[in-house]
């Protein structure tokens, strides 16, 4: 199993936490077309390799987190809470 | 608030549970108390002996009251506790012991302290210095909270919880939430009279459910169920 | 057929004893085997048990149902598994013997000895390499009858329905270093570790540690017993022994199985380790020739193991086929041990066995030089496969060495995991130690634990490459794969060690590769005219060895939660309903007498499961805005409001009502089932877009009972309990919160809404005081006609009245105006979740609507998801709900319908389960029951 280095609580096992999938920025309510609006929802990048996604540590801190892993070998480079700059 | 006392409980004709003089309310844990069980303030409580080596005692009339605010808060520094551990802190100045203080959240403190002072410590929270915004929530009726006490409690708890619960890594005074069978639970490494012993905690709905699963976890380690102990009281 | 008194006597065939045995000559066992009763010393394995008896035929092989013996007297011995009292699939050549076994063989009928299935022998042809592909394929009617006919010829033992449920434990470690492995590399590897100030866990297959030490010579055992000594002595060591670390995943995530455990049946520990020490040793491999499943050809390490292990004498008349030290070294002590080895091929000459001979057992041998040898016991040492499986899962590729005929690992092949021993290298037993020591101290130090070491030399010494002689025989014992078969693969075309495997099945028996793996490479390597190092190998996936079920699932841990009132429900015999963990009372006997006593009296449901978080800060109401599709600005304090959530696509998410308590205090309710989900909503919208607004969620569900007191009495029954709060109609109206005391408990909070359509408050007490307020009520209320109602009323009442229910009226499709919303939903907002969507969906006209449909035939009631059928027999939509109403008398039902039929009178077809199709008429309004809203208000 994975560990989630958590900014808070430290290494954690991953069934600690919830994926909350790729990290987009979300459109400008007020001017987003349907094709960028299903865009944000529906399309993602899937690639091989660095992914920017989101983790809540649900059963531990209960913060969201911004973790960036690589796909092929789960390499965590780095992890720090949502909505703080990088 | 008044000094909680114990007093015995009597019993409605064809009904087990006790009743109050004068019908007044009575609270009562999520867990079925394990005979003989008394009242001790409001609360119906164990008030069963054991002399097992391994026990597991139900606290959950203990109060408890949660603070949310920022860990920079002048509120924060006053407790005085980081998140991931727990210490005794004064937190009701005219309370003669102190109590428990959980850094439970890196935002967010659980106070737990004797049977029926929820008002009061709720009451010292708000009245913590500083203006930033906080939230101060009684969850004495929220929560199950149980206390695992003996040597062989982490080699118990290792069978249901994956985190590492060696000194090193969870010493005295360590507190954090994890997975325990399956349900997020807070778990505070406080020792009693220099034995193991652990406090764990889940929303009340889940307390039996953790109760059952520790006393089967530590069936073959020789577990045996205790009453709310005095000093707790 | 020989007398059983004689069978039953355990020294034929056994030896005098011997320095390593591990049999407890004084503790005598009794086991029978299909029936006949068997003696057995302390320490037996089954088989080693029945071989001391004469025995040596211990099962069928799985198509052809050949006779078969012992090949490598280990847990992985293909021919070795029989069926033990209720538990299948036992490895009889590892379990140790218990007193009053009752062993029995697997995969006969009627008997080991008589074997039916045994013609597929002569049939063989017909089940070579695709058979199973080919034969079972067409008619496709007959697939049900094939599946009957496969399954009396798959092997395997028997599980009975009733057979008791073993204590199967789980537990978790976390460690520094983790040896998977304890012969003479590993044990040092532990020592080396520990020395550093590791912790160490150290996992050894058999019951004792030794590796081949055990069944070495006498120097063996002395380096043995050294070793042993030391790890007496050692701190911070804890050896599991007959257990196998059987998957290594990320993060040096291990699982070891623990095959006996004290009080349990089996345990599964699931390591972290640091590092990983891989020290799995080699396991000898089999060699490929006509007859080589013959009871009586067995491996070299077979041999030595029987010998000093059990004091077995395998044979009494032998030819060894070697080809290398260790396969000289048995024939030696085969001589030692007093039985006449009649020839000796040295493998390194080129001199080999063509074929061996026998009915049942082996009586010849046929060498290369055209000499027939007479012998019941033919060893082989043609050489080893490394078990690399482990270092696989850590994504370590170990190379084949051409020279060494085997594949290898360097000592460090990836961070923090380590391999030593055999799987490395090849020395002298003190070389191993040496350099497992060292790999002990070096896995140490990337575990944080000193200063590692420096590693000595470690590389294969030559040897033949030998996996098949000039005739064809088995490759995969378990699967009975031939040699033949991997050559008729590779000229169909399956020519790549993946293909061929699936296509043969080779190596995808109870064994796993771990004998097979390097014949299979290496006879495809032949028909393909490719080497092994150009054709690769297969995949090693977890687990290593095999895990019974038991083990991984454990004692099942099903979290269940409890309402305060559960001691009520569960003394009135309610019938338990199961949702979302909750154990609730689904009715108490007679849900619509449940109905009636709510629509005329007074009724009391327990709703504490209903998701309650309380909101605290001066911007709540932007919070609300944000995530309700309805507008929160102007709620005042003691008002409530009903709210639906939707998802960023427009989709109905939640629903629920949200109070205002106080000037910064809201209490939001969710569905029982979005409690968790709203909750997380809520803070992943604080921590994100919302980190400025000032508002702390806290969840209290829980920390309240919820009570809901519903019917035209209901507010007389709280008049005789509540304090603090005025009940009159125009001080509480509906849709008002309040918060007061009830039957004495203090700090309730009390809201005027109405889920069933009635006149009725929802309660929320401190939990504690739960069941009190609830007993409370009751007694109360008794001249009122006070009594409780299950969830299933409760269903029965709303749907009367037309509430949707979120995720059954809805689905993973539904956009809030599609659920009949549209009333609710403030597209003139600035934003809120879900908005783009739902702007979108209000300028459409295509999407289904939620209706209310009305049977016209009183007497059916169309069960939940029946089809809707439009005019021309098309499907139009579904019946979401559907229940009789006692207060009407006539089923009624909510249904998503298209948009173009969903105008009320419209006439639709159900279409039921049983064929018939029943008509329905759309309804003017969703509520059949008191549809303007007069009772709810009163």
């Amino acid at each position: 199993m994975i560990q989630i280095p958590c900014p808070y609580c430290g290494l954690r096992n991953a069934n600690e936490f919830a994926s909350t999938g790729e990290v987009k920025p979300r459109p400008d309510v007020a001017t987003a077309t349907p094709a960028v609006w299903r865009a944000y929802l529906y399309d993602h990048r899937n690639p091989e390799g660095l992914v920017t996604e989101g983790w809540y540590h649900r059963a531990g801190c209960r913060k969201f987190l911004v973790v960036e892993r690589h796909t092929q070998t789960n390499e965590i480079r780095s992890a720090r809470p949502a909505g703080v700059a990088s | 608030m008044p000094e909680a006392t114990t007093q015995a409980a009597t019993t409605a004709p064809g009904d087990a549970r006790p009743r109050l003089p004068g019908g007044a309310p009575l609270a009562r844990s999520p867990i079925r108390q394990p005979p003989p069980t008394a009242v001790v303030g409001h609360w119906e409580v164990s008030r069963r002996h054991t002399n097992a080596a391994l026990r597991l005692a139900d606290l959950s009339a203990l109060a408890k009251v949660v603070l949310r605010a920022a860990p920079e808060s002048e509120a924060a520094g006053a407790l005085g506790v980081p998140f991931g551990a727990a210490r005794r802190v004064n937190v009701v100045a005219t309370r003669p012991a102190p109590q428990l203080v959980v850094g439970s959240g890196p935002d967010e403190w659980t106070v737990l302290g004797p049977v029926d002072t929820q008002a009061e410590i709720d009451a010292a929270l708000l009245a913590l210095p500083g203006e930033h915004p906080r939230s101060v929530v009684d969850l004495t009726h929220g929560r199950a909270l149980v206390r695992l006490t003996g040597a062989a409690a982490p080699a118990v708890l290792a069978t249901i919880c994956a985190i590492d619960l060696r000194e090193r890594s969870t010493p005295n005074g360590k507190a954090l939430r994890s997975l325990v069978a399956g349900v997020a639970t807070d778990l505070v490494r406080d020792d009693v009279e220099g034995t193991c012993s652990y406090l764990l905690h889940v929303e009340r709905s889940s307390g039996q459910y953790l109760y059952d699963t520790l006393m089967e976890a530590g069936a073959t380690a020789g577990i045996d169920a205790a009453g709310l102990p005095e000093k707790e009281i | 057929m020989r007398p059983v008194a004689r069978r039953a006597t355990p020294t034929s065939g056994r030896l005098g004893p011997r320095p390593g045995e591990v049999i407890d000559r004084a503790r005598p066992l009794r086991f029978t085997f299909d029936g006949r009763p068997y003696l057995a010393y302390e320490g037996d394995t089954i088989v080693s048990a029945l071989l001391a008896a004469g025995e040596s035929v211990f099962s069928r092989s799985f198509k052809y149902h050949r006779p078969r013996g012992v090949l490598s007297a280990t847990f992985f011995d293909p021919n070795c598994t029989v069926q033990v009292g209720e538990e299948p699939n036992v490895r009889g050549a590892h379990r140790r013997v218990r007193n009053g076994d009752v062993v029995s063989a697997q995969n006969v009928w009627p008997s080991l000895r008589y074997d039916v299935k045994a013609a597929n022998q002569a049939v063989g042809r017909f089940l070579s390499a695709g058979f199973y592909y080919k034969t079972f394929i067409k008619p496709e009617p007959l697939w049900p009858a094939y599946q009957q006919v496969l399954k009396r010829f798959a092997a395997g033992g028997v599980v009975g329905a009733d057979d008791p449920h073993g204590y199967y434990d789980h537990r978790y470690a976390h460690v520094d270093v983790v040896v998977a492995g304890g012969g003479p590399a590993g044990i040092a590897a532990a020592l080396g570790a520990a020395e550093a100030g590791a912790a160490v866990l150290l996992v050894e297959e058999e019951p004792h540690l030794g590796g081949h030490l055990r069944y070495g010579g006498p120097e063996a055992l002395r380096l043995l017993g050294e070793l042993r000594q030391e790890l007496a002595d050692a701190k911070g060591i804890e050896v599991l022994t007959d257990s196998v670390a059987t998957g290594r995943y990320d993060g040096n995530w291990i699982a070891v199985h623990q095959r006996s455990v004290p009080g349990a049946t089996e345990r599964l520990v699931k390591v972290r380790a640091g590092a990983l020490v891989v020290a799995a040793g080699l396991i000898e491999r089999p060699y490929v020739f006509a007859g080589n499943d013959l009871p009586g050809v067995m491996l070299s390490t077979a041999a030595a193991r029987l010998v000093n292990l059990y004091a077995v004498r395998p044979g009494t008349r032998a030819v060894v086929l070697s080809a290398n030290a260790e396969g000289d070294a048995v024939a030696a002590l085969l001589a030692a041990a007093g039985v006449e080895v009649a020839a000796t091929l040295d493998a390194r000459r080129a001199e080999t066995v063509v074929a061996a001979r026998g009915h049942g057992h082996l009586s010849s041998v046929e060498t290369s030089q055209g000499r027939v040898v007479e012998a019941d016991l033919l060893v082989t040492a043609t050489g080893w496969t490394a078990p690399t499986s482990l270092l696989n899962m850590a994504g370590v590729r170990p190379t084949y060495d051409e020279a060494a005929a085997r594949f290898v690992v360097g000592a460090e092949p990836s961070p923090g995991v380590f391999a030593t021993g055999g799987l490395v290298g090849d020395a002298s037993p003190e070389g191993l130690v040496a350099h497992g020591r060292a790999v002990g101290a070096r896995a140490a130090a990337a575990a944080g634990c000193g200063k590692g070491a420096v590693l000595p030399e470690l590389s294969p010494g030559p040897h033949p490459a030998l996996f098949r002689s000039t005739t064809h025989g088995f490759v995969d014992y378990s699967e009975d794969v031939s040699s033949k078969d991997v050559f008729q693969a590779a000229a169909e075309g399956y020519d790549s060690p993946e293909l061929a495997k699936r296509y043969t099945t080779a190596t995808m028996g109870p064994s796993q590769g771990k004998l097979e793996l390097v014949n299979f490479l290496g006879v495809l390597a032949e028909a393909t005219g490719r080497s092994i190092g150009e054709l690769g190998t297969t995949t090693w996936r977890p687990p290593y060895a095999p895990v019974s079920l038991g083990a991984l699932a454990g004692r099942p841990h099903e979290p269940v939660r409890y309402s305060p009132i559960q001691p009520y429900h569960e003394a009135m015999g309610a019938k338990p309903l199961v949702a979302a963990q909750w154990i609730r009372p689904d009715h108490y006997g007679d849900p619509d007498a449940e109905v009636r006593r709510v629509r005329e009296a007074v009724g009391l449901i327990d709703v504490t499961p209903l998701g309650k978080l309380l909101l605290v800060g001066k911007d709540t109401p932007a919070l609300l805005n944000q995530l309700y599709v309805n507008k929160w600005s102007a709620l005042r304090v003691g008002a409530v409001r009903y709210g639906v959530m939707c998802a960023e696509d427009g989709v109905v998410f939640d629903d629920g009502v949200c109070g205002r308590l106080g000037e910064d205090r809201y209490l939001m309710s969710t569905t029982s089932s979005g409690a968790g989900a709203v909750w997380e909503w809520v803070e992943r919208w604080l921590q994100t877009a919302g980190r400025h607004l000032d508002v702390y969620v806290t969840p209290l569900t829980t920390a309240y009972a919820s009570i809901n007191v519903a019917g035209p009495a209901s507010r007389t029954l709280l008049s005789r309990l509540v304090e603090g709060v005025d009940l009159a109609p125009e001080a509480f109206p509906y849709m008002a919160v309040r918060e007061g005391s009830v039957a004495g408990v203090e700090r309730c909070v009390l809201w005027r809404i109405g889920f069933t359509g009635e006149l009725s408050y929802e309660l929320h007490v401190p939990a504690g005081y739960g069941l009190f307020v609830w007993e409370s009520l009751l007694d109360a209320g008794s001249d009122l006609g006070v009594g409780p109602f299950g969830i299933e009323a409760q269903r029965i009442m709303r749907l009367e009245k037309g509430h949707l229910i979120v995720g059954q009226d809805t689905d993973g499709l539904t956009q809030a105006l599609g659920a009949g919303l549209d009333w609710l939903v403030k597209l003139d907002k600035a934003d809120f979740v879900g908005k783009p969507e739902l702007v979108w969906q209000a300028n459409r006209e295509d999407y289904d609507r939620l209706v209310a449909l009305v049977p016209t035939d009183e007497r059916t009631v169309p069960p939940e998801a029946s089809q809707l059928l439009g005019i021309d027999g098309d499907i139009v939509g579904r019946i979401t709900s559907s229940r009789h109403s006692p207060t009407l008398r006539h089923p009624i039902c909510l249904a998503r319908l298209a948009h173009h039929l969903a105008t009320p009178g419209t006439v639709v077809r159900i279409h039921l389960p049983d064929g018939r199709d029943v008509p329905a008429r759309v309804a003017e309004t969703l509520a059949a029951y008191d549809s303007e809203g007069v009772k709810l208000r009163a």
